[in-house]
């Protein structure tokens, strides 16, 4: 099958059409308005707006767009509420805020997720840290601005959709910072890397593994920069490390799987995709890759975005067998990585190895293996015959009944198991975008917020290593969860320590902000004497109105316990909401 | 899979358990554990400790204990000419053991420390650290030629960084839900003054110390987290503090949300006892290492085991870890650093414990996910398999070998390839012979070791503490 660009045109026209554009000026959709339960205020717009969009835009549908809207035909007749909104935005969002739950509301989730798909890419990292003058040599052995300038687009960039994709990717093709070494300017080749991913977040899996295969910061991480082929002189080897994690973690795993994600099992065991020799093998074809100085000096940064070189005496060139494939001798080094993507690529895990990891990154930790198989259908093939295009994974994924479903959000049943933890940062940056925080000199400086005893035990791209922070089949030991034969993946880095030092590190936040980043709470103040009504405000906005009334009851009782009446005092209680609604476990786990 | 197996395994144990109990009722599993096998250390008045120091990646074993006699050392440097030491190198730190070693051919063997764990070499020499050599996952004693015939059961996913780091644990891959030291813990939680201190982790969640009822406790190297909106009036209101609580540790339905509270309800707890225990713990005046991690880690243990009396602890296992030793490249500009960073906070901790007097009770030991290959690529190695390990403390019987030298070779005798070594001694012998010198029974051991019974009961156990 093809891994050619998918045709967006469709898609594009559609959303690019003057009459599908916002409504924010509709009264429904300003803040604090509607009942969040009912949505009545918001339901007549909604209603109109999604049954017009619904009969105009069937002609210039695509197929696969067709059958997407056909799997949530509910939504052509039901209201969207805020908290269903809210509730979409946790999963398809860097978090939520009031004026994309508005708009949410107005297009529909289908549509909504189009505007996004045709927004433009927001000013690159890199070209933020030229913009500091940090490709100035005194910074090359540094990591200087690394933080800021990927804070700045998790917080701030309107394209929002492609940073959570962004943000996903990063935690499934991983690099970390501190294992970008050898060359120096590690702050650029980790920021060009998240560049990298976020171009490609849209795009299709089989580009991106060939970017990422040639990308310099890879190459550092996974240390095949510099690979060389067998020396008879010195029996040294390649080095197997690429060959390796690019199999296991990059496409295919290390189980054979069935289309839904489950194990292949024969004789009840579980069945091995590879085993040493197809490592020694694959690892062959990442021999005579390195930078490419283009003959200019190492000190300017250019040559870590510049996809890398061959060195052909250095390359490998027997045949190398892998998989069951055999890469033929002679090929060049760039001919050989093709054929043995193409290879990898087009075994059968990938669809359903990759998809349901980016179920659990969004949506839930225990996706039903039909909801693994309907996204990895999408992305076997989109159904225009290409296989590996991550926005119709996307839209599959995030339209699918079973992310959908609204009730998941209110069983509390002693069953109740759909939804994930949300990761520590995921926390941070659903309060920074829901108050529209933003740096006035654009510094960004929140840093590294990795220590879990006083920040979030969790940074972007400063994984441990490229086992990612928590890995998708992680099992909490001694937890019902466990006895459930659940998987929790971010209760890797859930301990004694990282869950207080985690509501320590967010009252700081919210109250004194972080660096000069700092909330807008002018919504909120209005509210803010009223407990119950800021309380609601930001149980829709933060948690998706899954804040039990029990919960919410207690917390009126102490927000009204607070003086009120004057600003100062406003603060205080908005300040001390937003700490007990982000240490609440409703808005900690996503349901 | 595997998680229901064990539960189903679980649920039989239970079963018997309650039939065994005089009421009736499912009462905790290491309860009925101790009881049937008439463990003893519930009822201990002294304390162990056992520690386990993982070295995160697969510490490379070639250049952490170097062939030293001439033969053997030739073998080495030709195997990785780029990433030897040089023999002159290592004339400070070679392991003048008490016995000589000598190998299946019957030939005389020596060693050396890489240069970097100098800091243990006077351990060594007092007799109070062992080197236990060739040590891996195995599921039972397995020759070259059942490992290339596949007739017996290998370790699940070898190779695998995490699989690997998981079997080293508990004798699963990524997944499992208990390891080694949190079943030890099983045993011997019931006889601690407060449980939740049984199982202590400075460095994050790790599946080893994760028992059946064993919790883990994680505690940073500053000691354990006060939430500070209980501490202080959160912005000035008792209220807001008070239902901060009742939030944050409130019994919840949905299983995820279950599992968090229930952490936060335990840090919370802990941090009140820990509190007034650590600050009642006399100081340490031995210097650890600055700028190192480990080093900080192994101080908290140290503290710890210090306030062990307070907090009614008889038994304890700690894990400490630090990672960086997946040395693919750069081996020969990184490792050594690693080395130093290790045996500058092993010797460290192993001093605090003498002047804290407790040397005798704590058995401190390394583990890592693998070894790795022994003929390099151009600037690193690979992964590999068996590895070489070392074990500390007063109790140890020093300043010697355990377990068999393997042959210095690429598809010798004794790896499978490139110097992945197949393993000699098997990772459950390792944590027998530890649980034992806990006070562990033989019956305890087979339960908690699920392929000990592979062994010889006469080679269960290694001797070396």
């Amino acid at each position: 099958m093809s891994h050619r660009e998918p045709d967006y045109s469709a898609t594009n026209l559609a959303v690019l059409d003057p009459k599908y554009l916002p409504v924010e000026s509709q009264p429904a959709t300003a803040h604090g308005y509607p009942d969040p339960i009912t949505g009545t205020a918001a339901l007549t717009v909604s209603l109109l707006l999604t049954a017009c969009g619904g009969s105009t835009d069937t002609p210039s549908m695509s197929p696969s767009i067709l059958a997407e809207r056909s799997v949530i035909g509910a939504e052509a007749v039901q209201p969207i509420s805020d908290s269903d909104a809210s509730r979409f935005l946790a999963q398809a969002s860097m978090g939520a805020n009031r004026p994309d739950i508005a708009l949410v509301k107005s297009l529909g989730y289908a549509r909504w997720l189009d505007r996004q798909f045709a927004m433009p890419a927001s000013a690159s990292r890199w070209d933020w840290l030229l913009s500091k003058g940090l490709d100035d040599p005194m910074y090359k052995n540094t990591e200087a601005g690394f933080d800021s300038c990927a804070w700045r687009k998790l917080i701030s960039a309107p394209d929002t959709l492609r940073q959570r994709i962004t943000l996903a990717l990063s935690e499934i093709i991983v690099t970390a910072i501190d294992g970008l070494v050898g060359t120096g300017w590690r702050a650029f080749s980790a920021a060009g890397y998240l560049d990298l991913l976020e171009a490609n977040a849209f795009g299709n899996y089989r580009t991106l593994l060939g970017q990422i295969s040639t990308s310099v910061p890879m190459g550092q991480f996974l240390t095949f920069r510099g690979n060389v082929k067998y020396n008879p002189a010195t029996g040294a080897l390649p080095d197997e490390n690429y060959a390796r994690e690019l199999m296991q973690l990059f496409s295919i795993g290390l189980v054979q799987l069935n289309a839904d994600g489950t194990p292949k099992l024969v004789s009840g065991r579980a069945q091995d995709t590879y085993g040493l020799d197809d490592i020694t093998g694959l690892a062959r074809i990442f021999t005579g890759w390195d930078i490419d100085l283009a003959g200019h000096p190492t000190s300017t940064p250019d040559f870590v975005r510049r996809p890398m070189i061959q060195i052909p005496s250095r390359h490998e060139t027997g045949a190398s067998t892998f998989l069951g494939t055999t890469v033929p001798a002679r090929l060049t080094g760039a001919a050989a990585l093709t054929a043995a993507l193409d290879a990898i690529f087009s075994h059968s895990n990938v669809g359903p190895f990759i998809s349901r990891q980016l179920i659990q990154k969004l949506v839930t930790s225990n996706p039903s293996p039909a909801y693994v198989a309907r996204v990895a259908s999408v992305f076997n093939n989109d159904g225009a015959g290409v296989r590996g295009n991550l926005m119709a994974v996307i839209k599959a994924l995030l339209l699918d009944s079973e992310a959908r479903n609204n009730s998941r959000s209110v069983d509390a049943s002693t069953t109740a198991t759909f939804g994930k933890l949300r990761e520590p940062i995921m926390r941070f940056i659903g309060w920074a975008r829901a108050f529209n925080a933003s740096s006035p000199s654009d510094a960004w400086n929140i840093g590294n917020t990795s220590d879990p005893a006083t920040r979030l035990g969790q940074s972007p791209l400063r994984s441990p290593s490229v086992f990612n922070f928590f890995r998708p089949g992680y099992v909490p030991p001694n937890s019902a969860i466990a006895d459930a034969a659940m998987v929790a993946p971010e209760f890797q880095i859930t301990n004694e320590s990282s869950v207080v030092g985690y509501v320590n590190f967010m009252q700081r936040v919210v109250s004194k902000g972080i660096g000069d980043v700092t909330g807008d709470y002018s919504s909120l103040l209005p509210l803010a004497d009223n407990g119950q009504s800021l309380l609601n405000e930001l149980n829709i906005v933060l948690a998706a109105g899954q804040i039990s009334s029990n919960n919410l009851t207690l917390l009126r009782g102490a927000i009204d316990s607070m003086p009120a009446g004057r600003d100062n005092a406003r603060y205080n209680r908005i300040h001390a909401a937003l700490t007990l609604v982000l240490a609440a476990p409703e808005f900690i786990v996503q349901k | 899979m595997k998680t229901s197996a064990m539960n189903a395994s679980r649920r039989a144990f239970l079963k018997r358990a309650s039939a065994l109990s005089v009421a009736g009722t499912a009462t905790p599993w290491a309860l009925n554990l101790a009881a049937m096998a008439e463990a003893s250390a519930a009822a201990a008045d002294d304390y162990k400790a056992i520690v386990c120091v993982f070295l995160y990646g697969g510490n490379d074993y070639g250049n952490t204990l170097i062939p030293y006699d001439s033969t053997n050392y030739n073998a080495y440097f030709n195997l990785r000419p780029t990433l030897a030491y040089s023999r002159d190198s290592l004339t400070g730190t070679v392991l003048r053991p008490s016995a000589a070693l000598t190998d299946a051919g019957g030939f005389s063997r020596q060693y050396a420390l890489a240069p970097e764990l100098a800091p243990l070499l006077p351990i060594f020499d007092a007799g109070k650290m062992g080197v236990l050599l060739n040590v891996g996952t195995l599921v039972q004693p397995t020759s070259k030629l059942q490992y290339t015939n596949k007739s017996v059961a290998l370790p699940p996913k070898l190779f695998s960084h995490n699989d690997q780091q998981s079997v080293w644990q508990s004798s699963a891959p990524e997944g499992a839900t208990s390891g080694w030291g949190g079943r030890m813990g099983d045993l011997f939680e019931s006889g601690n003054g407060n449980t939740t201190f049984t199982c202590v982790n400075v460095s994050g969640n790790a599946v080893f110390l994760s028992g059946k009822e064993a919790v883990q406790y994680q505690i940073s190297t500053s000691g354990s987290v006060p939430l500070a909106g209980l501490a202080h009036p959160l912005f000035g209101s008792a209220a807001c503090s008070a239902a901060l609580q009742t939030l944050v540790s409130q019994p919840r339905t949905h299983l995820l949300e279950s599992e968090y509270t229930r952490v936060t309800r335990r840090s919370i707890g802990a941090n009140t006892i820990l509190t007034t225990a650590l600050a009642g713990a006399p100081a340490i005046g031995t210097p650890f290492p600055d700028a190192n991690n480990l080093g900080d880690q192994l101080k908290m243990v140290a503290k710890m085991i210090s306030s062990a009396k307070a907090l009614g602890a008889k038994r304890q296992v700690f894990f400490v870890s630090m990672g960086g030793f997946d040395t693919h490249d750069g081996l020969v500009s990184v490792h050594p650093g690693l080395l130093k960073s290790v045996a500058d906070a092993v010797a460290a901790f192993y001093s605090a414990t003498v002047e804290l007097g407790v040397a005798n009770s704590v058995t401190t030991f390394t583990a890592s996910d693998f070894g790795r290959t022994l003929s390099g690529n151009n600037d690193g190695s690979d992964h590999g398999w068996g590895s070489m390990h070392f074990m500390l403390g007063g109790a140890v019987n020093g300043n010697r070998y355990y377990g068999k030298p393997p042959a210095v070779a690429s598809d010798g005798p004794d790896d499978v390839g490139q110097g992945r070594l197949l393993p000699t001694t098997s990772v459950d012998q390792y944590a027998a012979t530890l649980g034992k010198w806990l006070g562990a029974s033989d019956t305890d051991l087979l339960s908690l070791l699920p392929n000990l019974a592979n062994y010889n009961a006469s080679s269960r156990y290694l001797g070396f503490v």
